[in-house]
């Protein structure tokens, strides 16, 4: 420790007397870089800088920021990507950061985190890649968790809270067994059955006459129309039951469209039966008509089973400001050429376009290249107007339309990549611990006696390092991987 | 670091291999140790490998030996504290950094494939990449995957079409090829339009026939076929049935052939005509049998299939088929939304219309198809609602269905051009594989071929296919080892192989050339250096090139051969006399490689092969310094002593200066050959090389041999130089970018030496249609590359450059002989320093290439 103090009187004199024009050479896994002092302490709280600083520290306080020093060339060594080194000395320069392309986001960002330098001083142009990549990160992480969480079973659990994950498992994921796959896709029947009992109801052949007069459903098709709500609320309650967080539950969107397809049906039977009581029957009848509209939503219960339509709704939540651009487009378009579709057509003697706000339909249905043909132009000038108002139309909704797909493809693509990330994940995790409990004694012993000799914090930098990917849960288990390293 | 390689080169020359402290002392005096990666010079602490020990780097640390240390980095210099690994230096940089920081990311625009053999390297399991990166990689590996699966099919496929198994196979074959090839020949592209022709005439006809002025009216009052529309109809079917049963009987595989789409829709086509005539024959008394007559409509209706015979002539057709099939997810996407839109809005706008008087939406069923055709904005008008709500409710519909048809039709066009993209580029393939095999049946290629590269991760589909298991058993066997320098002997004797097969190639085709060069003694002996080629092709067992053998299988015998060829061959060199005569004719074959060493200006072109050099490590600053060096009168300075130590020393002294990875041993290996000590490497190493200059003994011996002869008498060394100078010369018929490609890629652990047979097989289509007489254009822009280099003016040596390619057959057997020694030598002995002899002629293999041939050339000027 003497000996030290006493080789290194000029790293003491430099760094009191004149830190500003002192140079220091910085190794960096083998790549050599001269800085100057004054340069380093424009950003005091970075690592070179607080090195320059605590040069008059002594051999301790260089060493706990720097890896190695060699007293004869005055070089500090660091044991870091050079690569990443190379973009980050920049901010001393330029004041900003571009990452190297190549260089993962994610590897960068560490990097930058070893040296100290604010993720504020990366530039946006890179940032945008950095937060894509965290977000997904975050994506993968969300997938691995939700499969841990089914597949935590704890026995120390009551039995009760036992029961209750099976159900749940049972219900909410049809992948884990084969009669959880069965219940889904009777489920999913049942969805279909309802909705074309629905749909067939409203045939007047079917229907059938009731004393007063009014026609009713048939009695098999409403009876199946029970079975089918029946099957619904089962599923529902259980579902309510069993969910580990029932306000959560009973807020997600899925289960507010599960709630709305089995309201209707049993608001419109305490109407028929108590309703009489409150109000005028027909009334009533007005009010349960109203709610038969309600039954549309059942539909939306097929989004559980498909992962498509989940996409799409994404995507549209994400294209929301080109939605609203797709309909500000066809609105300004459906007000310009009603208004003149209407003013061409008053020459007309016996003009279908009666006034601006009834042809409004027309606008809309020439814009969207429907063209039913109860409402069309007859003067020339109204064909013209015609005409144009198509090819605007189609181009009012070709151009917004566009990122809107974009959108959904992107997401539909990511949804896959995703999808076989969280698979490997959960693959790494399975061999880890398939391997680790077999061979995880002899090896760990070895690597500890190592890593003790060594280097006794690089144990705590390998677990600061593996909450990269967000699971913090999976932290214990990425340990192994190192352990595991060993092993081969 | 070019630098400390220099120092190491010639703190090499005088020493043997270190001492284990010296090693150890090594390691000790330092924390840090240097790693140089394909000349990307890394530093990194002790401690930092030691983070995973069972790793290469990690290993490396606990190695005290020469030998350890050989067997784990490739070179590695001692006094600089600085190991060298012959590796990608880009993966690398991911690779160190996972001993930093404990996390393993890759390079975001490296192969996955090249990353994943560098992991195998390493001994790094990929399992450790991030997620981050896990994700592309493993995206990326299995498309890769796919696609060499479905390449596979495809292949498998070709391969199944042999017609060896039954009677006259021969004409079967022409006739399969006349129907289903219309590329292959003029006249099966005119049957190909007739049958194009057949198919639209005969769908013209099927609508005609349905125009009430053409019917005519039989006796129950139904209205029948125009009659001459039916003897069109007759005559069309019956061209497809001819077609079919023809297709049919010529298929090589009748079950697969009854199988295929495409197939299936011919025998549609034509199975309802006669289902027609059959039910309308046999029912002739009853059929006014109403159902009898809706079967025959049926019928009728399927004749419409014919139209999709179509698809056979257009591959656009079938893609178009493919992409429905394989996007059948997205399209149910599309079907699913288009379903769930139009459920909605056909009930919501039932409920708004219906109170409405005289409406058209009377139940839910019924509104269907308004939402169909409003959704798909086909809008007839035949139904629209009325009542504001259902205006809005349509409105809206209009809009959700632009943008629900819209959203995963681009996934399906994706898929479409892909698969467009993907059909073209095996057509391309396919064309390439076609030349090959053709270049084959000449007998001029032992192929390597680009499939092996991915053999571990599907199976092969390489054109032999018990290959497979043996190339797989073999990779096995060098992963296991991968750590050994033994795995350079492989990867160096394939690449002789493909050299020397190639510049046996351009010799058979150059035989016009011979002729008229006949004056000159390489020349005149072109057949009897063919006959040599074949007879060592024998001898050493190796592929006949005729045969579709790989080089994997050919190496193993080739190695039993090895084991047995040095016994009978002591005798002979019992009597120095016979050994030197032997080798003054072998050199003789390469009689340019002595007069190399007789010309000062040689000396220059010893080291054009440094042009070659850069590509090989990268390393380009060590052309600079070898140049300079080789140059003549550095060369003369190099050489006090006598002129045949002259010689040596020239010989010597190229690799020196020249070679890249600097090992201690070459060179000191190659100065005790040189002391004319006896030693056991180069018994059997003349040995070999006498047997095989053999049939050359009888040739007429030209000037340049006496020169030849003359020095190898002089000195035991020569046939070494001579060896070197020969294997060098296979560098030019090669293009420099290739040769160093093969040779430091090949040398992965996980899938070696294949990676770049894809260049290299389209090097050797190049060599296939480049004229003999330059050999390649390659060649020749490698020869005045160089040639500019030097400030010299040289005219004829220009001239000569260009005629050079008949030279290089020689050399090539030269260079053969050379491998196969090494071999020898290798198994022979075992020890230590054989294997590094065989490890270090290598080397100079590549940095003298074209030495021989120039001089050999200068010569002849002369």
């Amino acid at each position: 420790k003497m000996a030290g103090d006493s080789r290194f009187p000029d790293v003491d004199t430099d760094g009191s007397e004149k830190s500003e024009e002192m140079e220091i050479v910085v190794n960096v896994g083998g790549v050599r870089q001269v800085f100057y002092g004054d340069n380093l302490n424009q950003y005091p709280e970075t690592r070179l800088a607080e090195l320059v600083n605590c040069l008059s520290g002594g051999y301790d306080s260089i060493f706990s920021l720097c890896d190695d020093y060699d007293p004869g060339k005055r070089e500090f060594y660091f044991d870091r990507d050079p690569d990443a080194f190379k973009c980050i000395i920049d901010v001393y320069y330029f004041g900003e950061i571009h990452m190297k392309k190549g260089i993962c986001p994610i590897c960068f960002k560490n990097e930058m985190e070893f040296w100290k330098v604010d993720l504020q001083f990366l530039d946006d142009c890179c940032k945008a890649h950095l937060s894509e990549k965290k977000e997904e990160l975050e994506e993968i992480a969300r997938r691995v968790q939700l499969i841990l969480d089914d597949l935590g079973v704890d026995a120390s659990e009551s039995r009760w809270k036992r029961c209750q994950k099976c159900i749940w498992k049972f219900l909410e994921k049809p992948e884990s067994s084969y009669p959880a796959r069965v219940i889904a896709v009777l489920s999913f029947l049942f969805i279909l059955i309802s909705s074309v009992v629905m749909c067939v109801g409203t045939i007047p052949d079917l229907q059938v006459v009731d004393a007063e007069g009014n026609r009713m459903e048939h009695p098999t098709l409403d009876s199946i129309e029970t079975a089918c709500i029946g099957w619904f609320t089962m599923e529902y309650v259980l579902r309510l039951i069993s969910s580990p967080n029932k306000l959560h539950f009973a807020l997600s969107f899925m289960n507010i469209v599960d709630v709305l397809a089995i309201l209707p049906f049993y608001i419109s039977l305490t109407l028929t039966h108590l309703g009489a009581k409150l109000m005028e029957l027909s009334n009533v009848q007005q009010a349960v008509q109203a709610l038969r509209i309600m039954r549309i939503a059942r539909i939306f219960k097929l989004a559980r089973h498909s992962s498509g339509l989940q996409t799409l709704t994404y995507a549209l939540k994400r294209s929301f400001k080109e939605l609203g651009l797709l309909l500000m487009y066809l609105a300004v378009g459906i007000f310009v050429f009603s208004a003149l579709g209407y003013t061409m057509e008053q020459s007309h003697p016996e003009t279908l376009f009666k006034s601006i706000p009834q042809s409004f339909w027309w606008a809309i249905i020439t814009m969207t290249t429907v063209g039913y043909g109860d409402i069309y132009p007859k003067t020339t000038l109204g064909k013209l107007n015609a005409a144009i108002s198509f090819l605007c139309g189609v181009i009012a909704i070709a151009l917004p339309i566009h990122p809107i797909i974009n959108n959904f493809v992107r997401y539909y693509n990511k949804q896959r990549v995703l999808e076989t990330a969280a698979k490997h994940e959960l693959e790494l995790m399975e061999l880890n611990s398939a391997e680790g409990k077999a061979a995880g004694s002899r090896s760990e012993l070895e690597d500890f006696s190592r890593e003790g000799k060594d280097d006794p914090f690089y144990s705590s930098r390998i677990k600061v390092s593996h909450s990269d990917t967000f699971i913090h849960l999976l932290s214990e288990e990425k340990n192994y991987r190192t352990r595991l390293q060993s092993c081969k | 670091m070019p630098l400390g390689m220099n120092k190491h080169g010639s703190r090499s020359t005088t020493s043997l291999p270190p001492d284990p402290t010296e090693i150890v002392r090594s390691k000790a005096c330092s924390r840090r140790v240097k790693l140089n990666v394909g000349g990307l010079a890394h530093e990194v602490l002790w401690r930092t490998l030691d983070r995973l020990p069972r790793t290469r780097l990690g290993k490396l640390r606990d190695c005290n030996t020469h030998d350890s240390l050989m067997e784990i980095c490739d070179d590695y210099n001692l006094e600089e504290n600085e190991y060298f690994f012959d590796r990608h230096p880009g993966a690398f940089t991911s690779i160190l950094n996972f001993y930093r920081t404990g996390k393993l990311h890759m390079m975001e625009e490296m192969c996955a494939l090249s990353f994943s053999q560098e992991l195998d390297y390493w001994g790094v399991d990929e399992i450790y990449l991030e997620s981050c990166c896990q994700a592309r990689y493993h995206q990326k590996k299995e498309q890769m995957n796919e696609e060499l699966k479905r390449e596979a099919e495809t292949l498998r496929e070709r391969e199944g079409e042999e017609f060896d198994n039954t009677c006259c196979a021969e004409k079967r074959k022409k006739l399969w090829d006349l129907l289903e090839k219309p590329n292959s020949s003029v006249a099966a592209k005119i049957l190909a339009i007739i049958s194009i022709m057949f198919i639209v005439l005969s769908t013209i006809a099927l609508s005609l026939n349905t125009l009430p002025e053409l019917q005519g009216v039989d006796e129950f009052g139904q209205t029948t076929d125009n009659p001459q529309l039916a003897h069109v109809e007759a005559v069309c079917i019956a061209w497809f049935t001819m077609e079919y049963l023809l297709r049919f009987l010529s298929s090589p595989k009748k079950w697969k052939f009854f199988k295929g789409p495409l197939n299936a829709i011919d025998l549609l086509a034509i199975l309802p005509y006669y289902v027609t005539i059959f039910l309308t024959e046999s029912n002739k008394s009853v059929l006014q049998f109403q159902n009898v007559r809706r079967v025959v409509q049926i019928f009728r209706i399927m004749r419409i299939l014919r139209i999709l015979k179509l698809a056979r002539h257009s591959t656009g057709l079938q893609s178009l088929g493919f992409t429905l099939r394989r996007s059948y997810n997205e399209l149910g996407l599309l079907i699913l939304f288009l379903a769930m839109g139009i459920m909605i809005f056909s009930s919501l706008v039932f409920f708004a219309e219906k109170d409405e008087d005289d409406t058209k939406f009377k139940s839910i069923p019924a509104s269907f198809w308004w939402a169909t055709i409003t959704m798909t904005t086909v809008g007839y008008g035949d139904i629209y609602p009325k009542t504001l709500l259902g205006k809005i409710v349509g409105g809206l519909c209009c809009i959700a269905g632009v943008l629900v048809i819209a959203l995963p039709i681009p996934i399906i066009v994706n898929n479409f051009s892909e698969f467009y993209k993907e059909q073209k580029r095996q057509e391309k393939a396919i064309k390439r594989r076609e030349a090959l095999e053709r270049a084959k049946r000449n007998g001029s290629i032992v192929s390597m071929n680009m499939k092996d590269a991915f053999a571990r991760s599907i199976e092969l589909m390489d054109i032999v296919v018990e290959k497979n298991g043996e190339s797989i058993a073999k990779k096995d066997k060098v992963q296991d080892n991968h750590l050994s320098p033994s795995k350079w002997k492989w990867t160096k004797r394939t690449l002789s192989e493909t050299s020397s097969s190639k510049s046996f190639e351009t010799k058979e085709q150059g035989s016009p050339e011979k002729a008229r060069s006949s004056s000159s003694p390489q020349h005149l002996n072109v057949q009897q250096l063919e006959d040599m080629y074949n007879k060592m092709a024998k001898t050493q067992s190796q592929p006949n090139l005729n045969t579709k053998e790989s080089s994997q299988a050919g190496k193993q015998k080739e190695e039993l051969e090895m084991e047995t060829l040095p016994g009978p061959m002591v005798p002979l060199l019992a009597t120095r006399t016979d050994g030197i005569i032997d080798m003054r004719s072998m050199s003789s074959i390469d009689s340019f490689i002595s007069c190399a060493a007789e010309f000062p200006d040689t000396g220059r072109f010893s080291h054009s092969p440094l042009t070659a050099l850069p590509c090989k490590g990268g390393i380009s600053l060590l052309q600079e310094q070898g140049r300079p060096e080789s140059s003549t009168p550095r060369y003369v300075e190099v050489n006090p002593g006598s002129e045949s130590s002259h010689r040596s020393a020239f010989f010597i002294d190229s690799p020196k200066s020249s070679i890249k990875a600097s090992n201690p041993l070459k060179l000191r290996s190659l100065k005790v050959n040189f002391m004319e000590e006896d030693t056991s490497t180069l018994v059997p190493a003349s040995n070999v090389l006498r047997t095989y200059p053999d049939p050359l003994k009888s040739r007429g011996a030209a000037a340049a041999v006496t020169d030849t002869s003359l020095l190898s008498d002089r000195s035991l060394m020569s046939p070494e130089t001579s060896i070197y100078t020969t294997a060098s010369a296979r560098t030019p018929p090669k293009s420099p970018e290739a040769q160093a490609a093969i040779a430091f890629n090949f040398h992965d652990a996980g899938i070696h030496k294949y990676i770049d047979a894809d260049t290299d097989d389209e090097g050797q289509l190049m060599y296939d249609s480049s004229p003999p007489g330059n050999v390649s254009p390659k060649y020749s822009v490698a020869n005045s590359g160089y040639l500019k280099q030097k400030d010299h003016v040289y005219r004829t040596e220009k001239n000569h450059l260009e005629a050079a390619a008949l030279p290089t057959s020689p050399k090539v057997i030269g260079q053969n002989c050379i491998y196969s020694m090494e071999g020898i030598t290798g198994r022979t002995q075992g020890n230590q320093e054989t294997v590094r002899l065989e490890n270090h002629i290598s080397p100079e293999v590549h940095v003298l290439p074209g030495s021989g041939g120039h001089a050999n050339t200068h010569d002849q000027s002369i």
